[in-house]
């Protein structure tokens, strides 16, 4: 199923006083993604808060995996929730969806900080053997507030990833949470770019094929 | 469907959307990209698959201080990148960097503060040294005179003759001769202050004559002293006699004798 994309501009920040807006769309808990990236562009802060509380964790997730340590990782989820606020007037609704969008922010903010660090600290490539176990994630748990989404998306994304061939969940993890490009992959499994490559092809169609119902896009 | 290179979007779409493109292959892409509306979708698409993949992990419970950490951040509106591990926020080593300047800048200000006063009191110090020195080396210097006076006066062949004069106080002047060198030494005491411009002006009386000797005014004290004054080494040197004269001295008296005695070998 393709996804359809509704045109929506970016909201110019000039046009839409931050305060004025906010006070007359009511409360931002029930108001979806897009509805809080126009709050948060208007300056409305509650609407930063509420992102949080739906995509803190995820950010955060992607952060840990990338950076290892849980003051960095939350550092990267504060800029990227800092950067989101500024950006609001100018989120492109074509690129994706508010999650993704606010994801990817972390994802970069995470590898920055990690290509800006000593490479001793990484996440190797051990990591990306063991998909799902991230390391020094002992002292997480459950946290009941979250969506039942999350829960049920996490495990469609555990069980996707299990249906890729370990080479192609090696492959798009590498890439993913290392920020390796195709070639730096090839490079460092000692593999030709193009089998690298065609991995990747392949094992993304299928996690997409797979987790299609399950994108954010679809709300929490 | 136009695509670069020799891969098709959809390999590339993927590989975009996961990052795994080099920056020029990337910038390529775009350029394709910006033309196809199609490759957009698949784009999106993968975006929110790769999204996905943050979940792959466990799910973790975020510190409940984190939410106003976020917003604080926001409301103070700061533009900063996230800093390496094992440092600190570029916010808070700006702050910390701030308040490191600060106590050094307090440091410096209390060390130079300290120093100054070190400075100032050691100038002080410096400065009462520096007198002392200088009143010690006067105290050398007059006692070395007198210690000179007292050789002289003591040396074999001087003799002391006295100079003496009417008045209350009775003012009186010694003279020390020695005639080994034709010198004298004179010290004057109870002497009355002289008139401006004036000084008292010695005499030898040489063959019945006055011959013009030294000059000089008496100190607040009443006291004068002159040493190495030359004596007429010729001539029946019989007395000495002191008058007021211009302070340049005058080649005969002008004015009354003051005080007078004789110099008789003894």
């Amino acid at each position: 199923m393709m996804q359809t994309v509704p045109f929506d501009p970016p909201l110019p920040r000039s046009l839409s006083p931050r305060g004025c807006m906010a006070a007359a769309l009511g409360s931002p808990q029930n108001a979806d993604d897009r509805d809080l990236i126009v709050r948060s562009a208007s300056g409305d802060e509650r609407a930063v808060g509420a992102l949080y509380d739906r995509y803190g964790s995820v950010v955060y997730a992607v952060a840990y995996r990338i950076v290892g340590q849980r003051a960095d990782a939350e550092e990267v989820v504060i800029e990227t929730f800092a950067q989101a606020w500024r950006e609001a007037p100018r989120f492109d609704v074509a690129r994706g969806s508010v999650a993704g969008w606010l994801t990817m922010i972390g994802r970069s903010r995470a590898l920055d900080l990690v290509r800006a660090r000593s490479r001793r600290d990484r996440i190797t490539a051990a990591a990306a053997e063991q998909p799902g176990g991230a390391p020094g994630m002992g002292d997480w748990r459950p946290d009941p507030s979250h969506s039942v989404d999350h829960t049920e998306r996490r495990v469609q994304v555990q069980r996707a990833l299990q249906g890729l061939s370990p080479s192609q969940r090696q492959a798009i993890e590498l890439a993913f949470f290392e920020g390796l490009s195709q070639s730096e992959i090839a490079e460092r499994l000692q593999e030709p770019l193009g089998t690298v490559k065609t991995r990747i092809r392949l094992g993304m169609q299928k996690l997409r094929e797979s987790l299609r119902p399950f994108y954010f896009e679809r709300g929490t | 469907m136009s695509h670069p290179g020799q891969e098709s979007p959809q390999d590339l779409a993927a590989a975009y959307a996961l990052g795994a493109l080099t920056s020029e292959e990337a910038r390529g892409f775009e350029a394709f990209l910006a033309g196809s509306v199609e490759a957009q979708r698949e784009v999106a698409e993968y975006r929110e698959v790769a999204a996905l993949l943050a979940l792959a992990g466990p799910e973790g419970r975020l510190e409940p201080g984190l939410r106003d950490r976020v917003l604080q951040r926001v409301r103070a509106g700061e533009a900063r990148s996230v800093t390496p591990a094992g440092g600190v926020p570029r916010s808070r080593s700006t702050t910390t960097l701030w308040l490191a300047l600060a106590a050094a800048l307090l440091a410096a200000v209390g060390l130079s503060t300290g120093l100054l006063s070190l400075r100032g009191r050691v100038a002080g110090l410096e400065r009462t040294l520096a007198a002392r020195e200088q009143a010690l080396d006067q105290r050398q210097r007059e006692l070395e005179a007198r210690e000179a006076t007292l050789n002289a006066i003591l040396e074999p062949g001087v003799q002391l003759f006295q100079l003496t004069a009417t008045g209350d106080p009775e003012p009186g002047i010694q003279l020390f001769w020695d005639r080994d060198r034709n010198q004298a030494i004179i010290h004057g005491f109870r002497l009355k202050a002289v008139p401006a411009g004036h000084a008292y002006q010695l005499w030898f009386i040489r063959d019945g004559k006055p011959v013009p000797s030294v000059t000089f005014k008496p100190e607040p004290t009443g006291h004068a002293k002159v040493e190495r004054v030359e004596v007429p080494a010729t001539g029946d040197i019989s007395a000495a006699a002191v008058t007021i004269e211009p302070e340049s001295g005058s080649p005969q008296p002008t004015s009354p004798i003051l005080l007078v005695g004789a110099l008789k070998k003894s």
